[in-house]
């Protein structure tokens, strides 16, 4: 595994000189947005007092945040295509990047992990294998959305990384294994576990104490949730969570198993009013890509002792 | 009238308890039955095994006719619950002896057939080992419904005693190195 100070030696030598085409680039930019930004202040404002009302503000808002969508999204394809891939063929030359793709709306259904959603985006796909152990993983943003004339609400379902891999033991039924009801202090998912308990199965209790704290695990066969989650694998479940110090959200299904880490933030979308380069942000993307494919060696995903090659 | 709701609301708490203490109880006989299928699943590859590997280890040809012996005397029934489990617990102890023995057979450890038994035989101990810790959840299920109120009154009256769990040591096992095997 490559370390952080093999990324900053890359960094000097390969990543630099793009970075410095971006950030030319990208001062033009933020230039060219304050000018605009000007005359969209004013605008709003004049609304504001004419209407004396604050919708001024809000169509201010709209129309700079448009704005700067527009004008910033070939930087931020640049800068993907350029520096994300580079990180990315930095952690295995053989990983296939493609920023506009994602994790197919199938498969993240396959994974049973979460509810119902009728809004799916995503992007920064990327797909290898490491070692014998195929991966997959994308950045997702799923929702349910409804609306009844005049509210509508928008529920997050899941943000963040969704990785699937080929698991190394063969199994039959579903085993899901979830962040524990503490959730529910803080509303929506809480409950949605209780109401989706039936399509999960039952629940398994667990003899690690320290891991029933943190999951909580559902599945059609008892035995096999156990063969699964052994006394070894329970540890390095922990042990990842907490190296990623993330919500975690992982299925066994159809001979695969699947992770969504869940992320407060967008990922790997540079941000146009900072320099970018400052090597902080290469090393945060570098980490999240990292903590993705570190799945595999974490998990042991590549021990191949069982009947399954 | 409140009297006869009263009664009619008893009998169906009593209803609810003695099938909650009875479904427990149904659970940890199914969950030893499942241990037994694990069991029976080991039985059967113990003959392959003790095949392809006798012509290869003609110095342990004593543990190979006493894994055998030991399997058809754990096969054979009429055991007590307590004799069988020592027979199992025996059987996980040869092997594991043969196992490690396999290590002085380069020959033996490069043979396609044999990894694929040693493959078989690693998922079927953890799935053993799963069973039992499946068993040993129901049953301290069932040793709770045992004790708790208010179904230690129900379990009471059905003569319903607390189980035993299993004890449990997992073994931490190493990875197949195919490509070293070939290098030697």
């Amino acid at each position: 595994m490559k370390t952080v100070s093999e990324l900053t030696q890359a960094y000097k030598e390969k990543l630099y000189p793009h970075l410095q085409i971006l950030e030319d680039e990208r001062k033009k930019i933020t230039q060219n947005l304050y000018v605009i930004f000007v005359p969209i202040m004013i605008g709003a404002v004049w609304i504001t007092i004419a209407v004396k009302h604050p919708i001024g503000i809000f169509l201010g808002l709209i129309v700079g945040g448009a704005v700067t969508y527009f004008l910033t999204r070939e930087y931020r394809i640049n800068f993907k295509v350029k520096i994300v891939a580079k990180i990315i063929e930095f952690i295995d030359p053989d990983f296939i990047y493609i920023p506009n793709n994602r994790i197919s709306e199938d498969k993240f259904v396959q994974s049973k992990l979460f509810g119902r959603f009728n809004r799916y985006r995503g992007d920064d796909y990327v797909k290898g294998k490491v070692g014998d152990t195929e991966i997959e993983f994308s950045e997702l943003h799923v929702a349910y959305h409804t609306s009844n004339g005049k509210n509508s609400h928008t529920k997050p379902v899941f943000d963040g990384l969704f990785v699937i891999a080929e698991f190394n033991k063969n199994f039959k039924g579903k085993t899901i294994v979830l962040p524990d009801k503490a959730e529910k202090m803080f509303g929506g998912l809480g409950n949605f576990f209780q109401k989706a308990n039936w399509m999960r199965g039952d629940l398994v209790k667990l003899e690690d104490t320290e891991f029933e704290k943190l999951f909580v695990v559902y599945s059609d066969d008892q035995i096999e949730a156990r063969y699964i989650l052994s006394t070894s694998f329970m540890q390095r479940i922990k042990d990842f969570r907490k190296k990623a110090n993330k919500k975690i959200y992982i299925s066994f299904v159809d001979t695969k198993i699947f992770v969504g880490i869940r992320y407060r933030k967008n990922l790997f979308e540079p941000n146009v009013f900072k320099t970018i380069l400052d090597i902080k942000p290469i090393i945060d993307y570098y980490r999240d890509l990292r903590l993705a494919v570190d799945i595999i060696e974490d998990l042991k995903l590549n021990v191949r002792i069982w009947s399954k090659e | 009238m409140g009297f006869v709701i009263f009664i009619v609301l008893l009998a169906g708490i009593c209803v609810l308890l003695y099938n909650s203490v009875i479904g427990k109880k149904n659970q940890v006989d199914n969950a030893f039955a499942s241990i037994d299928a694990m069991l029976k699943k080991r039985y059967d590859l113990i003959p392959s095994l003790v095949a392809s590997v006798k012509q290869y280890m003609l110095h342990e040809s004593s543990i190979l006719t006493e894994i055998t012996e030991t399997r058809s005397r754990a096969m054979s029934g009429n055991l007590s619950a307590d004799d069988r489990v020592d027979l199992d617990n025996k059987i996980t102890k040869m092997l594991g002896g043969i196992m490690v023995a396999v290590e002085n057979y380069p020959d033996l450890k490069a043979n396609q057939n044999f990894l694929q038994l040693q493959r078989a035989l690693n998922e079927v101990e953890e799935q053993i080992s799963a069973a039992r810790r499946a068993y040993n959840a129901s049953v301290t299920d069932f040793n709770n419904a045992c004790e708790m109120l208010p179904t230690n009154i129900i379990a009471g009256m059905l003569n319903l005693k607390r189980r035993k769990v299993f004890e449990i040591t997992e073994i931490e096992r190493k990875n197949i190195d195919v490509k070293g095997l070939f290098n030697n």
